[in-house]
């Protein structure tokens, strides 16, 4: 079962992005591997690596030790280091079924780019002028910039997609009129209309909803809401509405929540950013009226107190009474809810429910309709950007296996790699989560410039080598003879005698690579780098070496833990990075003289700096007994060096003195 | 296991120096498991003779392979082939090991790259101790489970000599006194009684020995069918 377990992060992703596998790759400054391994799977990544909520995060097992690796930000750390880089494949083959797609938002665009991928012809019908959805009208700038949305819009729809804007669903299309030109239908409408509390005032002026009010932000308005505006509810939604009353130039911006800031969906970054902003929030108050003569001048609130759990898990709400106070508001903007629009279904002939969202057969988003799918916020209700992603690549693979006749598509079961034990926690060094940069708060209110401004390369490293790298640790092969080497020198204490061979809980396994390093039957693969794979890495650079022959040919092994990259820059000596030297076993310290090497070098941490336990220790035998070897041979033990950060420095200097 | 170490470099390229083609074979047995002679050791001992060899301007081509045992045919039969493009084996294995090579192959020269040392166990990571002398006539019931003839300097097996001092031997002292320990040992489980039965003088046993198990071999008319 175990062998069949999943990282924790990519087992709570909805799309299971392969995200140790990109975390990894940053770590060793692979970014264009980890902008791969994104583009892959998902078509929006610079958005999610921006807006996801990051359910990754949530179940990260680095939070056992201290916090959770920051997987958005090296997400988008990636992905905009290669803007502009178009890793985009092409349809191996075309098919003559034709399929549309009702809603630009990010649950059409994912069905759009996977079934043009597919090889089908697709068209996209939007009803606003631009595509992009709530990505678009929804999110503002200084959260998620529009050339940002853009870039990966413009990549879905250069993959040959027919574009048909300002058309709506049950005013200018049909569902049957659809199924007469297209083969399939996937209706990605979105979930727009705003809930509405039940207040007396409703109908004053100056009472708006969030969503047309973001809307006409995200058209380039900018109106006047006056000095204090009320927004009232606590989703994403409520707080972008309230940074943004900020950046109009409102001064007194309050969000009215039922709740408390546990049961708050908006995230707690967020709410902390908005705070910072100046944003107030208010607790436990809800409004019961609002008040003025035509516009609205106050809203009468109560205070709550919270009941037993509701239906939604979350504590009841419940009116203290003799609590009501007013607040003054020259705005109030809604933000308590959305449900998708009536009149665009009524008719179509597919089941809805009381809350007028699609009613689907299976995961995949079948209606009772042959022909149409459907999926995202329309089926689900209001959700993250990733679930949308996620049930437009569900969609897409179902309508392929529709048109195609092939059977359903197997459920496969992702489970995680289970908890790591305590005894192993214990055993593993704190390091803290990088902190996004941001704009401060000063240079924020009069524009809508992106607030986080993303990593650099050094903190991304650092931040990805964070990582756990659940599921990369050893694997035993069938070539293990039991010797229990790796039993006897685990620093984690991971290894165990099993019924025939050794055996390694990967869920445990902490990736060190010292048991590979010193197995005697070359029976242990690390997945994080196999030796084939850190062979040929060497090779490369041999052979990188020899043709530039350069002499002395010194080779360099550095720990990505503890030396920064750019230190190496500059220094005549063709360097290899490892996590960690530990793992590197005595064949790679002499092989290079095989190719010609004058010297190897390796740089070595302090032993108190070891990322992994024993790792100094034990690239301190291996060199010790490469140097035995060295001496055997003739070559001289003196041609193979621990070099200090100092020793680097020197080499640097001379090599600029020429 | 049969426990054996490496040759000393040294030992093992003035065995090679007259030969250009050589086929250094792994067992991935009790080597293997005492870290002597598996696969990583071949690769290491292959790169360390090409280079050595690169450097007295005399090249050598060295062939790499590690076969679960060698002393079963079946398994060197797996190398047949290919040894025959060699001058030579060099075998990492333990002198059974090797010997099985040299029989199968008997136009290939077979050398030995390891010192067989002898039977033994684990006494924790990267050591080994002698237990065992294979000497065909078992006594542990009586030494409480330690054997006197493989750990004892003077393989005595009715008592201890007398030289001891401090529970030590007294021809090395990094060795306990095993009579020392069969006394304890026997005191906890109580079989005191044992020290008075005398242990009849042995004979050295007549080489080589064979083990022939007539109840398990194939009958002679069964061989004929085969």
């Amino acid at each position: 079962m175990t062998d069949k377990a999943i990282p924790p992060c990519q087992a709570a992703c909805p799309i299971y992005t392969d995200v140790s596998g990109y975390v990894s790759a940053i770590a060793i400054g692979d970014i264009e591997r980890a902008v791969r391994i994104n583009r892959e799977i998902n078509p929006f990544p610079s958005v999610c690596g921006r807006i996801c909520t990051r359910p990754c995060e949530t179940a990260c097992r680095r939070s056992q030790i201290d916090e959770p690796i920051s997987i958005a930000a090296l997400k988008r750390f990636a992905v905009d280091q290669s803007r502009g880089l178009k890793l985009i494949k092409r349809p191996k083959h075309y098919y003559d079924e034709r399929v549309a797609v009702v809603g630009g938002g990010p649950a059409g665009l994912t069905a759009v780019h996977d079934l043009a991928l597919l090889g089908y012809r697709v068209s996209v019908f939007e009803e606003e002028d631009v595509v992009g959805g709530m990505l678009t009208h929804g999110i503002p700038d200084y959260r998620l910039p529009k050339d940002v949305v853009k870039e990966e819009v413009d990549l879905i729809l250069s993959l040959g997609v027919e574009v048909k804007t300002g058309l709506s669903l049950g005013r200018d299309l049909s569902i049957k009129g659809l199924l007469k030109d297209y083969q399939a239908v996937f209706l990605a409408l979105g979930s727009q209309r705003s809930l509405l509390p039940k207040c007396n005032g409703i109908e004053l002026s100056g009472v708006i909803t969030a969503i047309e009010f973001l809307k006409q932000i995200s058209r380039g308005h900018r109106p006047n809401l006056g000095e204090h505006v009320v927004i009232i509810g606590g989703g994403h939604t409520a707080v972008d509405a309230a940074r943004t009353c900020l950046r109009l130039g409102s001064s007194e911006v309050t969000i009215i929540y039922r709740r408390t800031i546990e049961e708050m969906p908006a995230g707690r970054q967020e709410v902390e950013e908005a705070e910072k902003e100046g944003v107030n929030i208010r607790y436990l108050t809800q409004p019961v009226g609002f008040l003025g003569n035509g516009k609205v001048q106050k809203v009468r609130c109560i205070e709550m107190r919270l009941g037993e759990l509701d239906e939604s898990g979350r504590r009841r709400p419940i009116p203290v009474e003799n609590s009501e106070f007013e607040v003054k508001a020259d705005t109030v903007i809604l933000a308590i809810g959305y449900i998708p629009k009536a009149d665009a279904l009524k008719d179509s002939g597919l089941i809805l429910s009381k809350n007028g969202t699609i009613v689907v057969k299976d995961n995949a988003g079948t209606t009772n309709v042959r022909g149409v799918f459907a999926g995202g916020d329309v089926v689900s209700g209001p959700s993250s950007v990733i679930e949308a992603i996620a049930a437009g690549k569900r969609a897409a693979d179902a309508i392929h296996r529709y048109l195609r006749n092939l059977p359903d598509k197997e459920v496969k079961e992702h489970l995680p790699l289970r908890l790591l034990d305590d005894n192993v926690v214990k055993l593993i060094n704190k390091s803290n989560r990088q902190d996004m940069p941001t704009i401060p708060v000063e240079k924020r209110l009069d524009n809508f410039n992106e607030v986080e401004v993303g990593y650099d390369h050094n903190e991304a490293l650092r931040e990805a080598q964070r990582c756990l790298l659940c599921g990369l640790g050893a694997v035993v092969s069938d070539n293990c003879v039991a010797c229990l080497n790796c039993v006897r020198i685990c620093p984690y204490g991971v290894p165990v005698a099993g019924k025939k061979t050794a055996e390694i809980d990967i869920s445990q396994c902490q990736a060190c690579g010292i048991c590979a390093s010193e197995c005697p039957a070359s029976a242990i693969e690390l997945r994080l780098e196999t030796r084939k794979e850190a062979l040929t890495a060497l090779q490369k650079v041999m052979d990188k070496a020899r043709q530039e022959a350069v002499e002395p040919l010194i080779i360099g092994y550095y720990c990505r833990y503890t030396l920064p990259t750019s230190l190496l820059d500059d220094t005549a000596i063709y360097w290899l990075g490892k996590l960690c030297t530990g793992r590197l076993d005595i064949f790679q310290l002499i092989y290079p003289f095989e190719f010609g090497a004058d010297e190897v070098v390796v740089h070595m941490c302090k032993n108190e700096e070891c990322h992994f336990r024993d790792g100094s220790r034990w690239l301190l035998t291996h060199i010790e007994r490469a140097k035995k070897i060295l001496d055997e041979i003739g070559i001289g033990a003196d041609r193979l060096n621990i070099i200090s950060e100092e020793d680097i420095l020197i080499s640097k200097r001379e090599k600029v003195r020429g | 296991m049969i426990v054996a170490e490496i040759k000393p470099f040294e030992e093992i390229k003035d065995m090679l120096k007259d030969y250009k083609k050589v086929l250094i074979v792994g067992c991935g047995s009790c080597v293997t498991v005492c870290l002597s002679g598996g696969e990583r050791q071949v690769e290491l001992l292959a790169s360390a003779l090409r280079m050595a060899r690169k450097i007295e301007g005399n090249e050598i081509t060295v062939g790499e392979r590690t076969i679960l045992r060698q002393c079963d045919p079946e398994f060197i039969d797996q190398i047949k082939d290919e040894a025959t493009q060699y001058e030579a084996i060099l075998s990492m294995a333990c002198g059974a090991g090797i010997q099985g090579i040299a029989k199968r192959f008997g136009s290939i020269t077979a050398l030995p790259a390891m010192n067989t040392r002898f039977i033994g166990v684990s006494d924790g990571q990267g050591k080994w101790v002698e237990v065992c002398v294979a000497c065909g006539d078992c006594i542990l019931y009586k030494t409480g489970g330690i054997c006197p003839v493989a750990r004892c300097a003077k393989s005595l097996i009715n008592g201890p000599c007398g030289g001891s001092q401090g529970g030590l031997c007294e021809v090395s002292r990094d060795n306990p006194c095993v009579w020392e320990e069969i006394y304890s040992r026997l005191l906890k489980l109580n079989l005191l009684h044992f020290l008075k039965e005398i242990s009849p003088a042995r004979t050295r046993p007549v080489h080589p020995r064979k083990v022939v198990r007539e109840d398990l071999r194939l009958k002679e008319e069964q061989t004929k069918g085969v």
